[in-house]
């Protein structure tokens, strides 16, 4: 099963899956075990450059699949596997650059977070009201642009003004951000990549 | 003594007139001209490449070899072939781009690039203004009389000094009317012999002004600078962000491109001796955020989505509004923006390229940082702007450079990796075209996978003892190689065509001369193709800058097409993502 996440392999990640159910395997264990490793080596792969964008998301995908297989069966016998951690996640309003941002939701979904992705030029209302609605652990907010990255301080200053400072983790990426950036304006929180928002979302929502 | 007769063979676009004999072979004439035309097969009629178009008079019947191109329509009504055409009479032709060898830059400097001479500014000599005692006619009137044209406008700062000045008229003035509309000058004398404009290529990074004679259309000068507003940031979006962050940055970007372009103008005027006041016109071509820029404009709808620009095309504007240093009554015409950031650089490039009269199905690229891309097919025109990012002009690469000297700009060989740099200096680092030739040589010697993964036991590509390239450096042109190749392949998808169906594909920018284009192709930055279909058309915008300035129809033209042409946004196409991300990869496509 790493082996098809780390190679890409959607047909073999997808009847591997299958296959684990027609056992009667303890699924849990089964994406723990099976499955997992593949997309934290493929982190490791993307960290030492040998994987680039393409290689993400084509492990991405299969873990997608596979999940798509497991997910409801773990559901049917009453144990849906704990996610990480709730994440809303959209480029914010004015821009509308999102392959960046597309690929941090597939990797943090693909790890285990429980992702709700609201797409590109997303008004600051909107994240505000996902957040809240599906109790939201943390909100992810992605700008390309210097102009369009100033939404990022504004939703802060959102958050503070309605005193709602502290109610989920605010985490910050794109091209043009950086930490100082992100320490400036306040943020709990920046990644780099894909890769780094993963070990970033699992450092700081540590149950 | 026996007169051979003589014909006059005018050449356009040049506007160059050549004195010939008759039943002299045409290619020889065009020779003697210094036009290079492609001459292929050796001037035997069989490659069809030395085609000119015949514009008015008279050359030798049609030779059989044409007859048969004629049949495989590969030649059409007015075309003819140069090599077996012989001079019967005066007469004009037109040599398209395509005809030329490719070597030559015909659109940057060499013969000047003109059409038929119809500035927007002309001057009249008027020898005299009479009055009449019985019918004491205001000043402004004798001269609407005197210039034939009752309805001339006369701007309210000609009007104080109108008394004094023709009062002391005795030599006869010259007048200087714009577009038949407006007197915007006054000159004692006759100075209809010193008429000269000016063109500007608007560059984002490149500041570019040309002197021009606007009664023979040749350049008298040119000189560039960097664009001082550089300190603002290297890209368009930056330097937007500051002008969008407050009112102070938006007005110090202001100017800062209007001071380095009066420096530009003043050091070319002294240069040429020409006196400030005696040049009335300025026509700019700069993309959608360099135009908002230089006028002042608020720039808020052009910094977010969805990127809307606040002016596409404008009436010229006065030169002393803007703070230009010419003639306070001077006009400054605009080559206008297409839709967003594609601008006015492009619309004057097209209209520059000559592909409004072709037939058939062409790409236009400008390989710069927004790397924008224009399909014609038929007689339909797309335009979109890909945001290829600075990669192509060394910004981002550890060992990137600009086009400099000590840059390396080719780079290959079989075994040894043989390089050359601009000016021959040691080199210094790696710039665009050194770029893509270095991809090229490293993908062939199987060191870097079409992944973009470096396979070299350092884990970089050794380029010399002291330059190399890194993974990340690698990743970067991945990314602005994808940019580009997803748009061409969006919009040719968008158009229902394939690369083959390409009768042309013009480039334009810096890059031009030193793009090898079999690199070009082998690392997938542009299709497979004949590569004699591609054709480098170098600084277009400056061309096209000058083009609007020499003739006011070119101005309608440039409108008409800028209106006409549609946006593809890329953004908005839900395949985009995949399409880029399958374009990472390196290699020749389709």
């Amino acid at each position: 099963m790493k082996q098809a996440i780390v190679e890409g392999n959607r047909v073999e990640a997808e009847s591997l899956a299958r296959e684990a159910v027609r056992l009667g395997l303890d699924l849990q264990e089964t994406i723990e075990k099976g499955y997992v490793p593949g997309i934290k080596r493929v982190g490791e792969l993307w960290e030492n450059g040998e994987y680039f964008l393409p290689e993400l998301i084509t492990s991405a995908e299969c873990m997608k699949t596979a999940m798509a297989v497991l997910q409801p069966e773990l559901g049917k016998i009453g144990r849906t596997s704990a996610a990480r951690g709730r994440i809303v996640i959209g480029t914010i309003e004015g821009d509308i650059h999102d392959i960046g941002k597309n690929l941090v939701a597939a990797m943090l979904q693909a790890n285990g977070f429980e992702v709700h992705d609201l797409g590109a030029d997303v008004k600051l209302e909107r994240f505000l009201n996902k957040a809240e609605e599906v109790g939201a652990d943390a909100v992810c907010l992605s700008a390309l642009l210097t102009t369009t990255m100033l939404g990022q301080r504004r939703f802060i200053e959102m958050l503070k003004a309605r005193n709602l400072a502290g109610r989920f983790k605010v985490l910050v990426g794109g091209a043009p951000v950086t930490r100082k950036w992100a320490n400036e304006i306040g943020a709990d929180g920046y990644a780099e990549n894909a890769v780094a928002a993963v070990k970033l979302a699992s450092d700081i929502l540590k149950k | 003594m026996e007169r051979v007769p003589k014909a006059v063979v005018t050449v356009l676009p040049y506007g160059i007139k050549v004195d010939a004999r008759k039943n002299e072979p045409l290619a020889a004439v065009l020779e003697r001209a210094g036009i290079l035309l492609n001459t292929a097969c050796g001037r035997k009629g069989v490659c069809g490449k030395c085609l000119v178009e015949v514009r008015a008079g008279r050359l030798s019947p049609l030779h059989e070899q044409e007859f048969r191109l004629f049949e495989k329509k590969k030649l059409e009504r007015n075309q003819r072939l140069a090599c077996l055409v012989r001079v019967g009479g005066n007469l004009t032709v037109g040599i398209p781009a395509t005809s030329l060898v490719r070597e030559t830059k015909i659109l940057d400097s060499g013969p000047a690039l003109k059409t038929a001479l119809d500035p927007a500014v002309k001057k009249f000599f008027i020898d005299s203004v009479p009055a009449d005692l019985a019918s004491p006619v205001s000043f402004i009137d004798s001269l609407r009389a005197a210039l034939k044209n009752s309805r001339l406008g006369v701007p309210l700062g000609l009007l104080a000094g109108l008394g004094d000045f023709l009062a002391g008229s005795g030599h006869g003035i010259t007048a200087v009317v714009h577009r038949d509309r407006e007197i915007i000058g006054l000159e004692p004398g006759d100075t209809r012999d010193a008429l000269r404009g000016i063109a500007v290529d608007l560059g984002t990074t490149t500041l570019v002004v040309e002197l021009v004679d606007l009664n023979t259309g040749k350049t008298v000068g040119v000189r560039t600078a960097l664009n001082s507003q550089l300190k603002h940031g290297a890209d368009v979006i930056s330097r937007l962000a500051s002008a969008y962050s407050s009112r102070e940055n938006g007005e110090d970007l202001r100017r800062l491109v209007v001071d380095t372009l009066n420096d530009l103008i003043g050091g070319l005027l002294e240069k040429s001796g020409t006196a400030p006041e005696s040049v009335y016109e300025i026509a700019l071509a700069g993309n959608t955020a360099m135009n908002h820029l230089l006028l002042g404009i608020p720039v808020s709808s052009l910094a977010v989505s969805p990127f809307q620009a606040v002016f596409s095309c404008l009436e010229e504007l006065r030169a002393a509004e803007l703070g230009f240093m010419i003639h306070p009554q001077g006009k400054v015409y605009l080559a206008p923006n297409i839709r967003s950031f594609v601008g006015g650089d492009i619309s004057a490039g097209l209209i520059a390229s000559g592909l409004e009269d072709k037939k058939g199905n062409y790409l236009f690229v400008d390989l710069g940082t927004n790397g924008e891309i224009v399909l014609k097919t038929g007689g339909l025109w797309m335009a979109t702007s890909t945001a290829a990012g600075p990669a192509f002009e060394g910004m981002n690469i550890s060992c990137g450079l600009p086009a400099i000297a000590g840059a390396v700009a080719s780079a290959g060989g079989r075994d040894e990796l043989k390089l050359r740099t601009i000016g021959g200096l040691p080199p210094a680092g790696v710039c665009g075209t050194g770029l893509i030739d270095l991809v090229a040589f490293f993908l062939k010697r199987r060191e870097l996978t079409v992944q973009g993964k470096i396979l070299s036991p350092e884990g970089r590509l050794r380029i010399t003892p002291g330059l190399a390239l890194t993974q990340d450096d690698i990743r970067q042109i991945q990314l602005a190689c994808a940019a580009v190749k997803s748009g061409m392949r969006l919009m040719l998808k968008e158009a229902g065509l394939a690369a083959s169906d390409l009768d042309g594909l013009y480039i334009a920018g810096a890059f031009g001369r030193e793009l090898n284009i079999r690199n070009t192709q082998a690392i997938g930055l542009l299709p497979r193709m004949d590569c004699d279909k591609v054709v480098f058309i170098g600084n277009s915008s400056l061309a096209g800058a000058r083009l609007v300035l020499l003739n006011r129809g070119a101005r309608n033209r440039v409108e008409a097409l800028a209106s006409r042409i549609r946006y593809l946004s890329l953004a908005k196409d839900p395949l985009f993502q995949e399409q880029f991300i399958e374009a990472l990869e390196f290699g020749i496509w389709p």
